[in-house]
């Protein structure tokens, strides 16, 4: 009976696989098939050709963007790309980029006490496209003071928190604003490091000030309170950017009225779907409660169901599940990818006409639409009505204070250093000293509002440490599929508690 | 006693004496290699479990004053009574249900019918194929097939088909409850192949002689295949219906992949991912992946005794 013992065997491989799998799921370690995207370049062996050589590989956007829970992104890309090179080719101080970009800014690097072949090892979230823009900002530094930079780059967040744990951290990483909170005993006090504060806006240095210490240094920026429309669908159907909040819901209703659709929404971003419907209610937070009541919730003064964020729900509520106010009512807001709901006002013929979301859909819609040209087929205004700006930035820490380091710190807040980040074009740069110096009129148009902000307020999500920021997005995923407002609010609240209590 | 062995008659040289210690040796690298994979997570984890979101305190300390707290058991009483751990047994409890009869059932129906073709071979390996796919890779296909676009053009096979009938297209992935049993369907549809083989093993081994006889007594077909195909690989089928609960009480790439978790379709395992890795709350990951343990043990000694009794009947 070779058969029966055929199918003993097969029995005998099916525990065995059961005893495995069964042990096996017990362990913490299980990590599903899920992308970790850690390269370790080399250090310092690859030589970039030329300042701002592009890099191929990253020229084509990717179908969705990384699961980040802000993709700032212009357009993220797989790739690797690797700085250091070690002999000063250039002169010293000569801008990099573009020669045709803004205002030429001149002077010098100052290498402090930075000695040839010191390294900075570097660990942050950017690959292809991005770090090549980072590779730009930094060659001026690099070829003057033969600093080596050693950078690793990695979405996964464990692996920063584990050196850090093991005490061998790297000396600067570009992370999140929470990990301010998380490494401040940690982390080299900026001003000590040599960091200019009066090249920031006053409210980006108290958002890096954790317990009276400067612990971050904002770089890359963006901003979210604004609303991308196309000017020539505008003009042909008599609209007109609205200048007051007021102004904007009777221009939804005159759309409404006249068989247009107002809104494009799309929440689906994978793992972190929900996230363009909580930047929302955040801006309309700004407008109908001002941006102490964000930074309350922030802070967990105000609790998350409160009646003021009930409303900003019920707004948005009305606008996202109704097929009159936006594309496919309800389902089509959950069920569009966010990346496809920014190009519906431009497609031909519009299927809406206005999206709002962040300033790296400008990226986005370039992109899609080579042929289109801001300021008259695609622009953007500021959300209005709203009693600040809602943004974020990547933050710059560092671990340890070296020679290179204080170099770095001191370049990258000097107006050289802001000039050359809009000069690279690598989104905003927080240092007021890059506003007249960025190439792309859109940037710089950004770059305007978050000067002009009379408040700025970073994501709610993005702020409060641990499980909020997914409970958020998990609460307006429901809410638009139908759930009771005041449940799933409820379970936003109770994870807002968690998450500062602890 | 006269009789002696020759063995013992001789002295046994040293090296073949095997003491109590000489067995141990042997499991030695095996013993390591378990303790240092399977019983060490599996122990850590259960510390976990009684911790903080870090590890550094007791669970006891996560308490939220005014409400409900369960002491050291908190983390316990989040994997048992949040209204999402509830939703997620629940969704477990439907995908048990309907993931493990239709692929057992449909397994059996295609492994008999293909039993008696000519091409069986070529049949199985078409059924097997998604087998072979990742998880992820399947979770990516079903998304076309249940795309759903606001507007008049559907790009979803699903949809393209019910609009072609005249009805509306439904957003297959968001719409609670018909979400499940789409996500369900891709399982079905991955882990059919793996039971096909199976049962099919076990069909082949049924004992011609036994069914020769029925026929002689006049038994029909469908009598044969219910009176003696299935009590014969009754066995078999209750191997393949226990490994595919523990399979699907497992589940996770799928509804991680097409909607994340989302729309009420939250299950154990994803529930375990995103506390461990979006909240990064190492406690009630472990408490948890311990419930996990827990709801799979049972299934597992029911396997294993089922394995010895069979055994024993030999």
């Amino acid at each position: 009976m070779k058969n029966l013992s055929f199918v003993r065997l097969f029995a005998l491989l099916a525990i065995a696989s059961l005893l495995l799998a069964a042990c096996g799921g017990g362990a913490v370690e299980e990590t599903p098939g899920a992308t970790d995207m850690t390269s370790v370049p080399g250090a310092g062996e690859v030589e970039t050709a030329a300042p701002g050589a592009p890099a191929t590989a990253g020229e084509t956007p990717m179908d969705e963007t990384p699961v980040s829970e802000t993709p700032m992104a212009e357009t993220p890309a797989a790739g690797e790309t690797v700085v250091a090179t070690e002999a000063a080719e250039t002169p010293a101080g000569t801008p990099v980029g573009t020669p045709e970009a803004g205002v030429p800014v001149t002077g010098e690097v100052d290498c402090l006490d930075a000695q040839q072949g010191d390294t900075i090892t570097m660990l942050y979230q950017w690959s292809g496209v991005e770090e090549t823009k980072l590779n730009q900002v930094l060659r001026p530094l690099v070829d003057a003071c033969g600093i080596v930079i050693e950078p690793e780059s990695t979405r996964d967040q464990a692996l920063l928190d584990t050196r850090v744990q093991a005490g061998t951290p790297p000396d600067i990483a570009f992370w999140n604003v929470a990990q301010l909170v998380q490494y401040q005993d940690q982390l080299q006090a900026m001003d000590e490091l040599g960091a200019e504060a009066g090249s920031y806006p006053p409210f980006f240095v108290e958002q890096g000030t954790v317990e009276g210490k400067w612990v971050g240094l904002p770089v890359k920026s963006d901003i979210k309170t604004i609303i991308w429309y196309s000017p020539v669908v505008f003009e042909a159907k008599g609209y007109e950017v609205p200048t007051t909040w007021e102004n904007l819901d009777a221009l939804v209703e005159q759309m409404v009225a006249n068989g247009d659709v107002p809104w494009s929404m799309g929440f689906e971003s994978g793992d972190s779907t929900g996230w363009s419907g909580s930047d929302f209610i955040q801006d309309i937070l700004l407008v109908t409660q001002g941006p102490d009541y964000v930074m309350g919730i922030i802070s967990g003064e105000v609790p998350y169901n409160d009646p003021g964020v009930v409303e900003a729900y019920e707004i948005y509520g009305k606008w996202a599940t109704d097929p009159a106010y936006t594309v496919g009512g309800a389902q089509g807001t959950l069920s569009t990818p966010f990346r496809d709901a920014i190009f519906a006002p431009f497609s031909d013929p519009p299927q809406a006409m206005m999206v709002k979301q962040s300033g790296f859909a400008g990226g986005e819609i370039a992109a899609q639409f080579p042929d289109y040209e801001f300021g008259t087929d695609y622009d953007f205004f500021q959300i209005p009505g709203a009693q600040g700006v809602q943004g974020g930035a990547d933050w710059m820490m560092a671990f340890n204070d070296t020679p290179a380091v204080r170099a770095l710190v001191t370049y990258l807040s000097s107006p050289l250093g802001g000039a050359n980040w809009a000069n690279a074009g690598f989104d905003l740069s927080a240092n007021t000293a890059a506003q007249g110096n960025y190439a792309d009129p859109g940037l710089e148009k950004r770059a305007e509002i978050l000067a002009n902000a009379e408040a700025f307020t970073p994501d709610i999500g993005d702020s409060i440490p641990g499980g909020f920021g997914k409970a958020e997005w998990t609460a307006i995923v429901n809410f638009v599929n139908g759930s009771p407002l005041d449940q799933e609010l409820e379970a936003v609240a109770q994870a807002q508690a968690e998450s500062i209590a602890q | 006693m006269e009789v002696t062995t020759a063995a013992s008659r001789r002295p046994v040289p040293v090296i073949m004496k095997q003491g109590g210690l000489v067995p141990w040796l042997y499991l030695l690298p095996a013993l390591i290699v378990m303790a240092t994979f399977i019983v060490y997570p599996a122990v850590n984890t259960f510390v976990l479990s009684f911790q903080n979101a870090n590890g550094t305190a007791s669970a006891s300390q996560t308490c939220v004053p005014n409400q409900p707290c369960w002491g050291i058991f908190e983390n316990y009483r989040y994997a048992l009574t949040s209204p999402i751990m509830r939703l997620a047994f629940f969704n477990n409890l439907i995908w048990i249900l309907l993931m493990v009869s239709w692929t057992v059932i449909l397994g059996l129906l295609i492994a008999t019918l293909a039993d008696r073709v000519r091409y069986e071979s070529l049949a199985k390996a078409i059924i097997f194929l998604p087998m072979a796919i990742s998880f992820v890779g399947a979770g990516v296909i079903w998304r076309f097939v249940y795309d759903f676009r606001p507007g008049e053009t559907q790009i979803g096979l699903l949809n393209a088909f019910i609009t072609a009938l005249g009805f509306p297209p439904v957003s297959w992935l968001t719409t609670p409850q018909v979400n499940t049993i789409a996500l369900i369907a891709v399982g079905t549809w991955i882990w059919t192949g793996f039971c096909m083989t199976i049962l099919a093993a076990a069909l082949k081994s049924v004992p011609v002689d036994i069914i020769e006889a029925g026929r002689v007594d006049g038994a029909n077909e469908w009598q044969v295949f219910w009176s003696i195909t299935i009590p014969t690989i009754l066995p078999t089928i209750i191997v393949v219906i226990t490994t595919m609960t523990i399979n699907v009480l497992k589940i996770f790439d799928i509804v991680y992949v097409m909607t994340g978790g989302n729309f009420g379709t939250e299950v154990i395992a994803n529930r375990l991912y995103q506390e461990m890795y979006s909240r990064f709350n190492t406690g009630r990951a472990a408490a948890i992946a311990v419930v996990l343990i827990g709801l799979i043990i049972p299934v597992m000694i029911i396997n294993i005794r089922r394995f010895r009794s069979q055994e024993e009947a030999r």
